[in-house]
């Protein structure tokens, strides 16, 4: 009895085993790729979204137990623009994830997305960098309404793509809000080269710099002009 | 059979989604675009190939009675294997794939060849078999998925070909356009199979209906056996 039991079992544990120690040295060894692939992807879309750089560093706050990653390019001890992600769930098929950038001049200087599952031929559609270019590029930042027209708002949406036009607007118009109110927190740009500055606490070359923000109160709603785009 | 028939029987006489109308689930989803259903079908092919040769290297070890968990430990192991480096290398390609490939794992075709082909036969024939499946069932996914990727979006391979001339009909690259030219796909094959049997002066058998009486699969089996 025993004996049969085992005799069916055997081969399946050892099979599971074999698998088992097969999948987690492959996992190993894949594992470096992956996190390159995922993190070209991202540099990749930052680039496309920040207006000419030098240096790109960027910083992470720690807002309501959220971390959000601001990416600056600085020329010369300048900032040239910001970069962050957005998310929307209000999308046709689940979240949309979007890198948004924002020119030191105060309009969008691009939009990319990073991750979405909508329809292909509709809301998909939206991907192509030329219409986030010509929906989105250029805007001001400040005193837009950041709804669809459908919604009483001024940002055109693609035909048939409504949905997908109203989550992507809605996450640039979230992402703009929380920028508007992390701004003020981020660390100064670091200079060229590294020199004794008081408001300097860190070495130039300390690439993505880890700032808690615990003793600076940030405020946790958007500011005003923005803050019914945000619904 | 020979090793040539075992190769080449995937590619017409008994081709995945054309004949045995075997693993539709991906074959509808993911053939919006040629890239798209030639990435889904080197990846099937790819573990299609792995399992059966893995299988029949087992045969004699798996018991009777726990084969069927046995083959999908295997299965799911290079699937796994697909994910993971299908994400570190082919990146885009893995974002639009997403979750259809871990899904290879339910993939009837592949359990199927395991279970009628590879448990019962040599390794150098399940190599061949696999490969021929693999292959069929990727050119189908491509010729599939170039259709709707013409007809729906206007391109090929991601280049433009009709030139705003023809405007794109959106419902071929939606779900519809999927059993839409599966079905005009099939029709035509059934009538270049009928030719060829009138040709060839054999008797023409039209394909009967998928229920579970005259399904392929349980015909092999019996092929297989006697």
């Amino acid at each position: 009895m025993i004996k049969d039991m085992l005799k069916l079992s055997l081969p399946l544990v050892v099979i599971c085993a074999v698998a088992a120690i097969a999948l987690s040295k492959i996992n190993e060894l894949t594992a470096e790729p992956i996190a390159r692939a995922q993190m070209r992807a991202e540099r990749d879309a930052v680039e496309a979204v920040l207006p000419a750089f030098v240096e790109l560093r960027s910083d992470t706050l720690a807002v309501d137990g959220a971390r959000r990653v601001y990416y600056r390019g600085v020329d010369g001890g300048e900032v040239t623009g910001s970069a962050f992600r957005s998310l929307s769930g209000i999308g046709y098929s689940g979240e949309i994830e979007i890198m948004v950038g924002v020119g030191s001049d105060g309009a969008i200087s691009g939009v990319r997305i990073l991750q979405h599952a909508e329809t292909p031929g509709l809301g998909a559609n939206y991907a192509a960098p030329e219409v986030l270019d010509a929906f989105y590029k250029g805007r001001p930042v400040e005193g837009v309404d950041w709804r669809v027209k459908k919604d009483g708002g001024e940002i055109d949406a693609v035909t048939g793509a409504t949905v997908t036009g109203r989550a992507l607007v809605d996450a640039i118009g979230k992402g703009l809000a929380n920028f508007a109110a992390d701004a003020p927190n981020l660390p100064a740009p670091a200079e060229a080269a590294p020199q004794p500055g008081a408001d300097q606490p860190e070495p130039a070359s300390s690439a993505p710099a880890q700032a808690e923000m615990t003793n600076a109160e940030i405020p946790a709603q958007p500011v005003p002009e923005t803050e019914e785009a945000a619904r | 059979m020979s090793i040539m028939q075992n190769f080449s029987k995937g590619l017409w006489k008994e081709n995945p989604i054309f004949r045995l109308l075997l693993g539709l689930c991906p074959t509808l989803a993911v053939t919006t675009s040629v890239n798209n259903g030639l990435g889904m079908g080197l990846a099937t092919t790819f573990v299609l190939l792995c399992s059966n040769v893995m299988i029949s290297l087992l045969r004699n070890f798996i018991p009777k009675k726990t084969r069927i968990p046995a083959f999908i430990v295997v299965i799911a192991s290079f699937v796994t294997i697909v994910d993971l480096v299908m994400h570190g290398f082919f990146y885009e390609l893995h974002k639009s794939l997403g979750l259809f490939i871990p899904l290879i794992v339910v993939n009837c075709i592949i359990l199927g060849r395991a279970e009628a082909f590879a448990s019962r036969n040599g390794i150098l024939a399940s190599f061949f078999d696999g490969l021929g499946m693999g292959l069929g069932f990727t050119i189908g996914l491509a010729i599939l998925g170039g259709v709707r990727e013409i007809l729906g979006s206007g391109s090929l391979l991601g280049y433009d070909i009709l030139g705003g001339g023809f405007p794109p009909v959106l419902v071929m690259i939606l779900p519809p356009g999927a059993f839409l030219t599966l079905g005009f796909l099939l029709a035509l094959m059934n009538r270049l199979e009928e030719k060829r049997a009138i040709r060839a002066g054999e008797q023409y058998e039209p394909p009967k209906e998928m229920d579970c009486g005259s399904c392929v699969l349980c015909k092999l089996d019996e092929n297989i056996k006697g």
